[in-house]
């Protein structure tokens, strides 16, 4: 199959270790699924990951690029001040970097943080009580889930701490007015969480239509399944992952140039 | 060591192409969820034996082949030795076909449209001619967290009772039928249902509904449509034709 990538971009598996190479791979596939699902904003927002073993340096999307369009060597490196790494012809996009070295910084494991301008997602950040535990998937974040409320386009570095405030220990994070927030251990997980973030909100959405009247589990069961959520076993995500992967393999394997 | 096809009797493998046809058309259709939700159906002649799909295929990739059997009490049966199955998947599978020796193949689906449908208080509305086939015909069970509890599974059969389509509060929908292609044909007719409502909702525009007595009796006329099954099998048989000409891996 013709790859669908037009974007020529030099390898830089020679340059870089075997595990940055494989989180370039997982985080170059996480544009591609995120572009599939409809969840890309044109050559807006931004997914990261940390360079394993160097955990002041970044991995993202290369400013310009269309999600469709990115590859496993385009990814930026950059380090904490927002420095490319490694050269590239490509620009990083400043307001991108605010957000995701912020949380990268005040989080060791947030190996992985996500980024989407959704309109279901954006539309729930609109609404006064924002995620409501009205499905199975939206009890995963019963408490367990931050507001940050809007302060304009995120270029201001003063944010950083406002932002990490009110992601406090959480995994998600609803960007008022603006959109979502995943964070993971891996690129698998956030994928996965933001994947449960936003069918939560298309959900809602839908429910919502006509002002129907909703019905909400009791406290006790919206409890009893966040907690179910909440597990350390990461078996169930890695085995999805794979099967992300494959079906993108598929589709279009460019991603892994 | 032979092929599945070969390990197993005609009855079982037609069985699981019809499966593997359903988890397709359901990838098709965009009602699945990665490798989450579970359809299946009962082995023919082994009534305490179902086969369902196994943990970590996306629908799009399953096959014949791939199903994994299990019986009713959560063994495995002739697996691989890396098979497994979904815990929540086996909870209500083998609730529903335990108690419903008339059940042989069960679905459920995590769509939008039918988990925004299960958080609303009024449920299902009679809206739309399709919705009439569940009118008064359409069951309900509340949402008591991830479904590996396996106690769930008595709770779950009593909510269904003698009924095909049961909307599981805060969760999605399940639909029984008597044969893959009768529970397939129930799960669209309820999505659809349920999207319809949706739609029909946005904006919040009166709606309108037809007389109890003409939902009643559009009901009983779904009803005794469905009694032979012909259309459902004639329309699955179409579908299997045109899974055929797209793609017919399933059947391996």
């Amino acid at each position: 199959m013709t790859s669908l990538s037009a974007i020529e971009v030099d390898s830089v598996r020679g340059l870089v270790s075997e595990e940055e190479w494989k989180v370039r791979v997982d985080l170059a596939a996480c544009y591609r699924l995120v572009a599939l699902n409809g969840w890309d904003d044109v050559i807006y927002t931004h997914h990261s990951a940390r360079v394993p073993g160097d955990e002041n340096h970044f991995l993202i999307n290369p400013f310009g690029l269309k999600f469709n369009e990115i590859t496993a060597s385009s990814l930026l490196k950059l380090d904490i001040d927002g420095n490319k790494v490694i050269e590239s012809p490509y620009e990083r996009f400043l307001q991108g970097f605010v957000i995701h070295s912020a949380v990268h910084m005040a989080h060791p494991d947030a190996h992985c943080v996500m980024h989407t301008h959704t309109p279901a997602g954006t539309a729930i950040a609109a609404q006064k009580n924002g995620l409501l535990p009205i499905s199975q998937k939206a009890l995963r974040f019963y408490n367990r889930i931050g507001y940050h409320d809007y302060e304009g386009l995120a270029d201001d570095l003063g944010e950083r701490d406002r932002i990490v405030a009110a992601l406090g220990s959480h995994s998600a994070l609803i960007l008022r007015t603006h959109g979502l927030l995943t964070t993971g251990k891996s690129v698998a997980s956030a994928f996965e969480t933001m994947g449960f973030l936003q069918d939560a909100c298309e959900t809602q959405l839908l429910a919502q239509s006509g002002g129907a009247e909703l019905i909400t589990p009791s406290e006790e069961i919206c409890e009893h399944t966040a907690a179910q959520y909440c597990s350390d076993d990461l078996t169930s995500v890695e085995m999805e992952w794979e099967a992300h992967l494959r079906m993108l393999d598929r589709i279009d394997p460019g991603y892994r140039d | 060591m032979a092929s599945v096809r070969d390990r197993v009797s005609e009855a079982e493998w037609q069985t699981r192409v019809d499966l593997a046809a359903a988890y397709r058309l359901i990838a098709r259709n965009g009602w699945d969820d990665g490798i989450f939700t579970h359809n299946s159906a009962r082995v023919p002649g082994a009534p305490d034996q179902f086969l369902i799909n196994p943990y970590g295929l996306l629908f799009e990739e399953i096959t014949a082949s791939s199903l994994v059997k299990v019986n009713l009490d959560g063994t495995l049966i002739d697996a691989d030795e890396d098979a497994d199955i979904i815990d929540a998947g086996f909870t209500i599978h083998s609730g529903v076909l335990a108690a419903r020796p008339d059940v042989n193949s069960v679905m459920h689906t995590h769509t939008t449209a039918g988990m925004a449908v299960s958080a609303q208080k009024d449920g299902l509305l009679p809206l739309t001619q399709k919705s009439m086939r569940f009118y008064n015909r359409v069951a309900y069970h509340d949402y008591e967290g991830i479904a590996t509890d396996l106690d769930e599974r008595e709770r779950l059969a009593h909510d269904l009772g003698d009924k095909s389509g049961i909307i599981l509060r805060n969760h999605g929908l399940l639909s029984a039928g008597r044969s893959i292609a009768e529970a397939y044909g129930i799960l669209r007719t309820l999505e659809h249902s349920c999207a319809a409502q949706i739609a029909a909702q946005a904006g919040g525009g009166e709606l309108t509904m037809p007389s109890p007595e003409v939902c009643e009796h559009t009901a009983r006329q779904y009803d005794d449509a469905g009694t032979n099954q012909k259309s459902s099998v004639a329309t699955f048989a179409a579908y299997k034709r045109s899974l055929d000409r797209v793609d017919p891996s399933y059947a391996e």
